[in-house]
């Protein structure tokens, strides 16, 4: 008798402890030989419950937990929350505050898209790459500092307005930050289209076509590498876009290397929208009265995130706590993308193709406090980072 | 490569979706400007979703699922309270084309929390369906995949944390299978 074999199957299971990525995510891919026949995801090892969590709390608490959501976006989450609570409570946050708004999420936007270009350059084996852009990265890091007292979870945003102002001295800075941005971010245009061995890593791989990245769902700069005019700063302007709007960076290749010229194009973009809006910033009130208790109603507020359209379903009953809170981040959207993606290429690709659409990563704290006995110090950041000098010389 | 949209009146879009799911739509709302609310039946989802995506009418941004309980306020203390047995789960399905949002919206019981899955026209509303199956117990029908996605793997059968009604996992559920 003849017995039937079943094609055997060779499985790789990648995370949940550090997939590739430093956030923990699980995957599984069905490979045969080197090239991945199948692959699937399981989420969830970060699930904190935020969504119930906003429905014991009041508006001004719920502000402060969904700016914690991401701790690389975090403004753009609490952007999203205050604009929709104001549209619930039938205000609208003063010229001044919206225009700062907007400064501080293309701050963010550049703080991310850099932080990605570093990462995406080590999933790479480019680790030159990697100590640059993060080296640079803290140019705009110190200038969210200086803006906000935080490097993250600035806490800019309050219902209603904004709790920061941005001085002379600050516009100055921002400017000049920009400046060396901007010649920086020039040189690593260079390398990325021009470094062959870099190109061999990221030329043609991860092809996704424009018609599948819109039936797959794909959004941001994962969905504009190839060819999708999607972007809710154009689409629907919030915040102080319509004052000071900004144009959509597409390409369609649709490679990972498109999504490295699509990224680095928007902090072209983005060092203009800074210094337009800190030239052109309008005077005003920061803020304006918003009621304790939300009128009842639904809204829906959509922002565009560093990696592409936030979703935020508000829903209110009356009381000074929201019914219901639903967000849908962009990486939930290009997961899709990356699972279909994967089919075909080889394994060793898949790092690259899993950070090509810019996952999510937990960020960094910033003071250390030393106990040692009863003497108890702290450091700051300066003294963080001269001890780093120190130590390592 | 910077390229100009060509912005077409948000009036017109919204005309337009009320036009292509005009024949399932049992009653429509204008909450904002930018936004269309169409109430259907949860037979004619796919229908609907079919007609959208034919029409090349935006893309699917969202499914949110809400937990429309009925709550009674206790005379005296002035604490709301959960009514039992009444109230409904809903499905909104949220498709978004340049500044309008379009919603159909789905009303379902508890008991009898079934919807056709979607993810034969829209391959991506996979992972929604499968976060609003585990999060507030809807069934949707033939959805590819109903494996846990966020919730522990040891989590009870039949306990949605989204549901108003869930307050936390009892003594009993918390010790099951650990």
């Amino acid at each position: 008798m003849e017995t039937k074999q079943a094609p055997e199957k060779f499985v790789v299971a990648i995370g949940p402890q550090h997939p590739a990525l430093k956030e923990p995510g699980h995957f599984e891919f069905t490979i045969d030989g080197e090239v991945v026949t199948n692959a699937t995801a399981r989420l969830g090892f970060v699930h904190r419950g935020m969504e119930k969590g906003t429905e014991d709390r009041n508006y001004v608490q719920d502000l402060y937990l969904m700016e914690r959501v991401c701790g690389i976006c975090s403004h753009v989450h609490a952007l999203a929350f205050a604009l929709g609570t104001e549209k619930l409570a039938g205000v609208v946050a003063p010229p001044r505050a919206q225009a700062i708004r907007e400064l501080v999420g293309e701050l963010e936007r550049i703080h991310s898209h850099l932080l990605w270009l570093g990462v995406a350059a080590h999933e790479g084996g480019f680790d030159t790459l990697f100590m640059y852009t993060w080296r640079d990265r803290e140019t705009v890091m110190e200038l969210l500092e200086m803006l906000s007292g935080n490097r993250v979870n600035y806490s800019v945003n309050v219902i209603g307005g904004v709790k920061i102002d941005v001085s002379k001295d600050q516009i100055e800075a921002l400017k000049y930050g920009m400046d060396f941005l901007e010649e920086r971010t020039k040189h690593y245009m260079k390398v990325v289209t021009e470094d062959e061995t870099f190109l061999g890593r990221t030329r043609n791989i991860g092809l996704m076509t424009k018609e599948q990245a819109e039936l797959l769902g794909a959004v941001g700069p994962t969905a504009r590498a190839s060819g999708v005019e999607r972007d809710v700063r154009v689409d629907a302007p919030y915040a102080g876009y319509d004052m000071f709007p900004t144009k959509v960076i597409c390409e369609p290749a649709g490679d990972l290397e498109a999504r490295f010229v699509v990224r680095i194009n928007e902090l072209f973009e983005s060092y203009r929208l800074v210094r337009k809006i800190v030239d052109h910033l309008p005077a005003g009130d920061l803020t304006v009265k918003v009621p304790r208790r939300i009128p009842e109603g639904e809204t829906i507020s959509r922002v565009e995130a560093p990696r592409g359209e936030l979703f935020y379903y508000l829903r209110s009953n009356g009381t000074d706590k929201p019914d219901r809170v639903k967000v849908r981040t962009p990486s939930l959207c290009n997961w899709a993308s990356v699972l279909t993606l994967a089919v075909g290429h080889k394994l060793a690709d898949m790092p690259m193709i899993l950070a090509g659409i810019d996952p999510c990563f937990s960020c960094n704290d910033r003071m250390v406090s030393i106990k040692r006995g009863n003497d108890s110090q702290i450091w700051s950041w300066e003294d963080l980072r001269k001890y780093g000098i120190e130590y390592y010389k | 490569m910077a390229s100009k949209k060509k912005q077409l009146n948000p009036e017109e879009i919204l005309q337009k979706a009320r036009l292509v799911l005009k024949t399932w739509t049992k009653s429509e709302n204008l909450p904002e400007t930018n936004r269309i609310d169409l109430h259907i039946d949860a037979a004619d989802i796919k229908p609907c979703v079919q007609a959208l995506v034919n029409e090349k009418w935006g893309y699917l941004s969202a499914i949110t699922a809400l937990d429309r309980a009925e709550f009674e306020t206790v005379e005296g203390t002035g604490e709301k309270k959960l009514v039992k047995g009444k109230g409904n789960l809903e499905v909104l399905y949220h498709f978004c084309s340049g500044p309008v949002v379009a919603t159909l919206r789905v009303a379902l019981d508890y008991k009898n929390g079934k919807i056709d899955t979607i993810c034969d026209i829209i391959p991506s509303a996979t992972l929604y369906e499968r976060e609003a199956s585990e999060l507030l117990g809807i069934d949707f029908k033939g959805t590819p995949s109903s494996e846990h996605l966020l919730l522990p793997d040891d989590w009870p059968d039949g306990v949605y944390p989204l549901r108003k009604s869930f307050t936390g996992l009892d003594k009993k559920q918390k010790t099951k299978e650990r």
